[in-house]
């Protein structure tokens, strides 16, 4: 059997508790709640009809009354009208997922998940083969955001930009949850700057939901990267056999030099993080332009410097 | 004749939906979509591959001495899954940055999984995800199937082309599939060198699993495997360990947990300050890393360390004079 019917059957098997007589359903929260597009969700519907069981006729048929926007339920299923426990495969990609906003194994959260798909597989088995782990774990600060986008609330943030070791508190309108590359960013209005900013979560210190509510834009912002037309260009060059594979420098173009090293053009937001990125190769890399950058990364390096390490 | 999702959805109902068992001649009987002209062997090998297809959705289906079938509602259905707000808030923005993402290779398993839990919808929900930036689609479907062979325990062989651009074929029984900043890997014990290695999928060409007797596994993994013995820091990949420390200082303490990833042993100072110890295999490694990880980090052993620490950034000072 293909694999694609099989898909398409635990699709069909997923709908059906939630075709319940006399309910309408709007077909774009069906397609929100299987991850599919609402052309899918209304071809499933359409095959649907065809299902029953014996002897087929009208009244053993699943009965829909699909328009364009919306499915009503004429008749509901014969049976199966009860969730399908969750198997092995789900739980994990479950796990996964909720892993990636850094929820533990140990979280009463995938407890729940676990005991409700009892059978599935051990949550153990199931983290010692499959991880997804972000490069750092945020899971309290998650879920305290991601309840209050939904439901419009500011939240108050003590925040420590990358680069600093200083933490300021301030009010934020949350947007957006944003994934880039492992690592997760909340976008929002900050009432300190008076402007829209981005926020890594990692470097959130506390996150505590306000009483006061704020109106969501129609259309959050959801890029985490500056545009990087906008950004200055800095220029590096890295040595020959240094990788830099393991770097995100978003929008660098790198130049191969007849030596073998590479000249790297760089957009950066803030002298800030460059000077940190090019500090961190431990003299490997050096800043040739332009002399913002060329003075921040002296400047971090002598601070750093300044430091006792004993 | 109806279609084979069509059919699969006839058979769960027609199981779901009788008070005793069934057998094989009643659902063949029963008009759920099998071709009339299919010979005895050929229902027969459909009907087992649309069994397991209803197991794999969650279905348990038994059966009985006599060769009969039916549905353990007991074990097919799903229990109650109480979840507060803020939980069910945390499960649908994730959920609705991943289904998105193409980069995240278990998306049709979690549409499933979220429907099934049947959390209410959420369009539009503000949260979005590109987990793997490089070749997302191809990591994808490299971890996906690579995934699967760990729960079949069945090998795999894939091209692969590591650091130093040296490409060969590799065998692999797969032990684990993992995420890491922006990439996937698949960790298991290489057939030839007999040694269990991480390899990037972003590297691997072809990843296919060995098709021979598909539902016999090929290997046994260690009873004591732990995916996470394998995932290390970037200091400590190499030969010969050695045990590092660094200072977390107070400014920076409360970032200690996150950031050395369960890692080594954090102990918490009385001035607010938390150090570190963790095993390394590179000095100059680990030096960087606690750049990468500053403001506030500082190495303080071994002697080598802090040495590439201070005249590294001794090098980079003088280099931007």
């Amino acid at each position: 059997m293909a694999r694609s019917a099989a898909r398409r059957a635990r699709l069909l098997l997923s709908l059906l508790p939630q075709l319940r007589r006399g309910r309408t359903v709007r077909i774009a929260d069906l397609s929100a709640a299987l991850g599919v597009p609402s052309a899918e969700v209304a071809s499933l519907l359409h095959d649907l009809v065809f299902c029953g069981v014996p002897p087929f006729s009208p009244d053993a048929l699943i009965d829909l009354d699909i328009q364009a926007d919306t499915v009503t339920v004429v008749s509901e299923p014969p049976a199966l009208s009860r969730p399908i426990r969750l198997t092995r495969a789900e739980l994990g990609a479950l796990l996964a997922a909720l892993e990636t906003a850094g929820v533990q194994a140990s979280d009463p959260l995938v407890r729940k998940l676990a005991d409700a798909a009892a059978g599935a597989g051990s949550v153990e088995l199931l983290t010692h083969t499959l991880r997804a782990r972000p490069d750092v774990g945020c899971a309290e600060v998650y879920a305290t955001l991601a309840d209050a986008i939904e439901t419009a609330r500011k939240v108050r943030l003590t925040y420590q930009p990358v680069g600093t070791d200083a933490s300021t508190d301030r009010v934020v309108h949350p947007h957006a949850l944003v994934n880039r590359a492992g690592v997760w960013y909340l976008t929002g209005h900050c009432e300190l700057a008076g402007a829209d900013r981005t926020f890594r979560l990692d470097r959130i210190r506390y996150a505590e939901p306000l009483d006061d509510s704020f109106s969501p834009p129609t259309e959050p912002t959801t890029g985490v990267v500056p545009d990087l037309d906008r950004l200055p260009v800095a220029t590096l060059r890295v040595p020959p056999g240094y990788s830099i594979e393991n770097r995100d420098w978003p929008g660098a173009v790198c130049e191969p030099q007849p030596d073998g090293s590479l000249l790297v053009s760089v957009p950066y937001a803030s002298t800030r993080w460059i000077a940190r990125e090019v500090c961190s190769a431990l003299g490997a890399v050096e800043a040739l332009g332009p002399a913002e950058v060329r003075d921040a990364v002296r400047s971090y390096a002598e601070r750093l410097l300044a430091e006792p390490t004993v | 004749m109806a279609s084979a999702h069509e059919r699969l959805v006839n058979l769960a109902l027609f199981l779901a939906s009788r008070s005793r068992p069934v057998s094989i001649e009643e659902c063949r009987a029963a008009g759920l979509g099998y071709p009339e002209d299919a010979d005895d062997a050929a229902f027969q090998r459909m009907f087992e591959r649309d069994k397991d297809a209803l197991r794999a959705s969650g279905l348990a289906i038994v059966v009985h001495e006599d060769g009969t079938y039916s549905l353990d509602a007991e074990r097919s259905y799903a229990g109650e899954v109480d979840l507060d707000d803020a939980e069910c808030a945390t499960v649908r923005a994730v959920a609705a940055a991943l289904l998105n993402d193409p980069s995240f290779p278990f998306r049709d398993d979690l549409a499933v999984a979220v429907a099934k839990m049947d959390l209410g919808p959420f369009p539009g929900e503000p949260a979005v995800s590109s987990l793997a930036v490089t070749e997302p689609e191809r990591q994808s479907a490299q971890a996906r199937v690579a995934a699967e062979a760990v729960a079949l325990r069945k090998r795999v062989r894939f091209g692969y082309t590591n650091a130093r651009g040296e490409s060969r074929l590799h065998e692999v029984e797969p032990y684990g599939v993992a995420y890491r900043r922006g990439r996937w890997y698949l960790v298991g014990r290489d057939v030839d060198i007999d040694e269990v290695r991480v390899y990037a999928l972003v590297r691997a060409t072809g990843l296919t699993p060995n098709g021979s007797s598909p539902k016999t596994p090929d290997f046994e993994p260690p009873a004591d495997f732990s995916i996470e013995d394998h995932l290390v820091l970037p200091f400590q990949i190499g030969e010969g360990r050695f045990e590092a420390a660094a200072l977390f200082e107070p400014g920076a303490a409360w970032r200690a947990k996150a950031a050395t990833e369960g890692k080594g042993r954090l102990d918490q100072k009385p001035d607010g300050s938390v150090l570190w110890t963790v095993e390394a295999a590179s000095a100059r490694a680990f030096a960087a890393w606690c750049i990468e990880n500053g403001p506030g980090v500082r190495p303080l052993a071994p002697e080598e360390a802090v040495r590439a620490y201070r005249d590294g950034l001794r090098e980079v000072a003088a280099r931007h004079g």
